[in-house]
């Protein structure tokens, strides 16, 4: 039976809220498994217009580069783009699961320890597909969703 | 779709001009008119009529302090440290009888105060709590009986036994910003609407001391040089001639006054923010702010301050001015016992981010202020990769339909399956010195999930088929956004393919392609007669569908904020590209296996090679040309953008570009 109407926006917010309150503590403080984020290959990742290769070079250059850095998240909103998002429909009945996500997130980000330096406004896409591995992968990060692509672009 | 150069160059030209700073008049002064009437606004010509007598306080503006003065001095000191005594109120809206009132201050730097109402229902409910003893029992909570807005301060009456409570509260921390509560002492508007006494006895009408305050500022005032000079006070004969050091009073009232009286001249406050650059209370002996503290309500954009020669013993006797002046480049302290504290360049810098000059010795480079702003993630041009100008014309058509005719527009793009939501993010940062405009015809339809979490709730506020969201269009106020093609640097828009989309055809078991579009910008808004600016970001998401030019919107999510200008997106000037500390995130080009540090400046590379990098970059990104061909593109084409995209369609279209010319995965 394919789920209601009900079940997907349970679904889709409850992924986007998830993501939003995991991936950016991850930016923050535990940089070690930010590229368990991602899809592989993903598709085109986007910071202040510089294009990084994949979550693992995400990773290196958060975890190599970049000072330490807060984010606060003041807006979340998400809405479904393709309820059967093609690579992991089954050919069975249809699942919330195998939807892919559109995220939008607006809020600051302050780059380095002191708090007085700028609040940088910030505005991110994301779109979010089904993990494929999931139905049988049991990793410490076990994700539903993984981030296909994403575009970072200060904005104040 | 190109973000505009100009730009650039004219806020580097800006900041070119502006830091050589200084408050002093050095070399000759500039005269103004004698009569005092000069243009401070429009305001001006009412109060002409009055002729002041000119010249006269020029010789106690620059003649030395002597001896005779010291008493003046005093009485002033007196009257800075002390708060005035108790008078009867008679301003409406005043305290209510046995009450006491303080000033709040503070609050306007706090994150509350991106509130809708400002944030002034959640510090009446801090202050009460804090208030509020803690040995008290439930339900005996101290209440604030009375409250006011005016200006930057919450006007606060409470009952007298919790003054001395209440006044402990000052320097708390409400939200983030350390709060300053003083007892009010009727300022400014008391002043004027009270006769006031004076040496003779006779009591002037508050028009005659309105138009005198105005005489003494027109002669204080150099439009030229955009100072204002009020050192040296307490020596002025005619403040003295009117008995303002008379009483105690009186003296704790006449800055308030002043000011009010200089904002009075002046028909709107971007020409009375742009009148003044710099102000000096040199001279004034203050042992603190207090008095004087309006200044930052009257001039939040001040560039140049000179305080020398006062009696500021540590930064406490300044502290109410640690969040204002956020655009201060040049600050003298000189003369106060304050400048021997060891930490009083560090507080300083750490105070004001743009300082360049304190106590007329340089303390940050225009390199150093540059780098402040630079983000680890340098900021480079947007990534637009459209297809067929399909995004582009998408755009164009979107906004000019957004502006003009919603309905019109829906017909045009959104089919039964579309869906649109907003979202308000009511706390996002601003530019500065912007009151954010109220958010009444959004937040209802507001589906920010951190702020809305109950499923129906969130189902209503998702907006799917054509229909509903006509509907909700007609509903949302009417707008106006920049045009794209001729202020683009208003804009960033960002575009690339995505796979993966529904097919609404049902054809394609593996999804189809579409675009991703992102636009950050901003639009003006006539709300109950205010034409309000605000910020905004949108994402789209199209695919191919029964729409104009073949496309339909899968998704429209609109995120809008506070006023936030443009900067954010402005590449970062090549002028700054020395590195101080701190060397930015070197990201290395994903797309064409560029070497590490491609496009971005590097000890032993000419700005021209960077600038040739990037052009390379953008044509890589625009053509998915490789690094290799795309150079060769650029330097057949004397590095001209336009020429060599115009070249590479040619080629493209004969068929002559091969293969390996494109970047893998890329359909040629």
């Amino acid at each position: 039976m394919a789920p209601t109407e009900d079940q997907y926006a349970k679904a889709s917010t409850e992924a986007a809220t998830d993501f939003a309150q995991t991936f950016y503590p991850a930016l923050q403080s535990n940089r070690a498994i930010i590229a368990s984020f991602y899809s592989n290959p993903p598709s085109t990742i986007l910071f202040n217009g510089n294009a990084v290769a994949d979550g693992n070079a995400v990773q290196d250059i958060f975890v190599n580069q970049m000072p330490p850095t807060h984010y606060e998240v003041q807006s979340v909103d998400c809405q479904i783009i393709n309820k059967q998002f093609p690579s992991t429909t089954t050919g069975g009945p249809p699942r919330t699961k195998d939807m892919s996500i559109l995220v939008v997130v607006g809020g600051y980000v302050r780059f380095g320890e002191s708090r007085d330096l700028p609040q940088r406004g910030f505005s991110e896409t994301f779109v979010l597909i089904p993990n494929p591995s999931n139905d049988t992968g049991k990793g410490r990060h076990k994700r539903d969703w993984l981030i296909q692509t994403q575009n970072f672009r200060l904005v104040v | 779709m190109k973000r505009s150069r100009a730009s650039r160059g004219a806020s580097r030209a800006r900041s070119g001009t502006s830091d050589r700073g200084g408050i002093r008049k050095r070399g000759a002064p500039t005269k103004v008119d004698r009569d005092g009437d000069l243009a401070m606004g429009a305001g001006a010509d009412a109060i002409r009529g009055q002729k002041p007598r000119g010249g006269q306080g020029r010789s106690a503006l620059s003649g030395s302090r002597t001896q005779t003065l010291d008493r003046t001095m005093d009485v002033i000191q007196k009257a800075l440290s002390g708060s005035s005594g108790a008078q009867a109120n008679i301003r409406q809206g005043g305290r209510g009888p046995g009450l006491e009132q303080v000033i709040v201050s503070g609050w306007k730097q706090s994150k509350a105060a991106s509130n809708r109402d400002g944030g002034v229902e959640s510090l009446v409910t801090f202050l009460e709590k804090k208030l509020t003893a803690p040995d008290s029992k439930a339900g005996t909570r101290a209440r604030i009986s009375k409250s006011r807005v005016e200006g930057d301060a919450l006007i606060a009456s409470i009952r007298p036994e919790l003054l001395e409570r209440m006044l402990q509260l000052n320097g708390f921390s409400f939200a983030g910003a350390p709060l300053i509560i003083e007892k009010y002492d009727q300022s400014s508007a008391a002043l004027l609407d009270q006769p006031m006494s004076t040496q003779n006895g006779v009591a002037p009408s508050p028009a005659d001391t309105k138009a005198k305050m105005t005489a003494i500022l027109g002669r204080r005032y150099y439009q030229q040089a955009k100072l204002l000079d009020l050192s040296k006070l307490a020596t002025d004969p005619d403040l003295v001639s009117m008995g303002i050091f008379g009483t105690t009073s009186t003296e704790s009232k006449f800055f308030p006054a002043l000011m009010k009286v200089w904002e009075m001249n002046f028909s709107n406050n971007a020409a009375r923010r742009e009148a003044v650059e710099s102000v000096s209370l040199a001279d004034n002996q203050l042992p603190n702010i207090a008095l004087v503290t309006t200044l930052s309500q009257s001039f939040p954009d001040l560039k140049n301050l000179d305080l020398s020669n006062n009696n500021f013993k540590d930064a406490q006797a300044i502290i109410a001015w640690r969040w204002k002046f956020r655009k201060l480049q040049f600050l003298d302290l000189t003369g106060n016992p304050f400048c021997a504290d060891p930490t009083f360049k560090d507080t300083m810098l750490k105070w004001y981010p743009e300082l360049r000059t304190l106590n007329n010795t340089q303390v940050r480079t225009e390199e150093e202020i540059a780098a402040q702003k630079k983000t680890p993630i340098p900021v480079q041009a947007a990534q637009f990769r459209d297809e067929s100008q399909i995004a582009e014309n998408f755009i164009r058509a979107f906004f000019t339909g957004y502006d003009n005719n919603r309905a019109e527009l829906v017909n045009g793009f959104y089919d039964n399956n579309s869906t649109f939501s907003l979202n308000v993010n009511t706390s996002a940062p601003r530019a500065l010195q912007t009151e954010p405009a109220p958010w009444d015809p959004y937040i209802k339809k507001s589906r920010n999930l951190l702020k809305i979490s109950h499923l129906p709730a969130r189902m209503s506020r998702t907006y799917t088929g054509a229909e509903k969201i006509r509907e909700l269009w007609t509903t949302l106020p009417q707008t106006r956004h920049p045009d794209v093609a001729a202020q683009p640097e208003q804009w960033l828009i960002e575009c690339y393919p995505i796979p993966g989309l529904p097919d609404i055809s049902g054809q394609s078991s593996t999804g189809v392609g579409g675009f991703l579009i992102m636009v950050h910008g901003k639009f003006q808004e006539s709300n109950a007669g205010r034409v309000e600016t605000r910020s905004f970001d949108r994402t789209f998401v199209l695919g191919p569908g029964g729409g104009i030019g073949g496309i339909r919107v899968i998704n429209d999510v609109l995120c809008l904020r506070a006023f936030g200008g443009n900067e954010a997106w402005q590449l970062e000037p090549q002028a700054a590209a020395a590195q101080p500390a701190g060397a930015p995130v070197t990201i290395p080009a994903a797309t064409a296996g560029g070497p590490p540090g491609y496009g971005l400046p590097a000890p032993g590379k000419t700005d021209t090679q960077v600038q040739q990098e990037q052009l390379v970059m953008q044509l890589s990104a625009k053509t998915m040309m490789t690094f290799h061909y795309s150079e060769l593109a650029l330097s057949g084409n004397s590095w001209n953008m336009d020429a060599a995209l115009k070249n590479f369609a040619e080629l493209k279209s004969q068929g002559t570009l091969p293969a390996d010319a494109f970047l893998p995965g890329a359909t040629a």
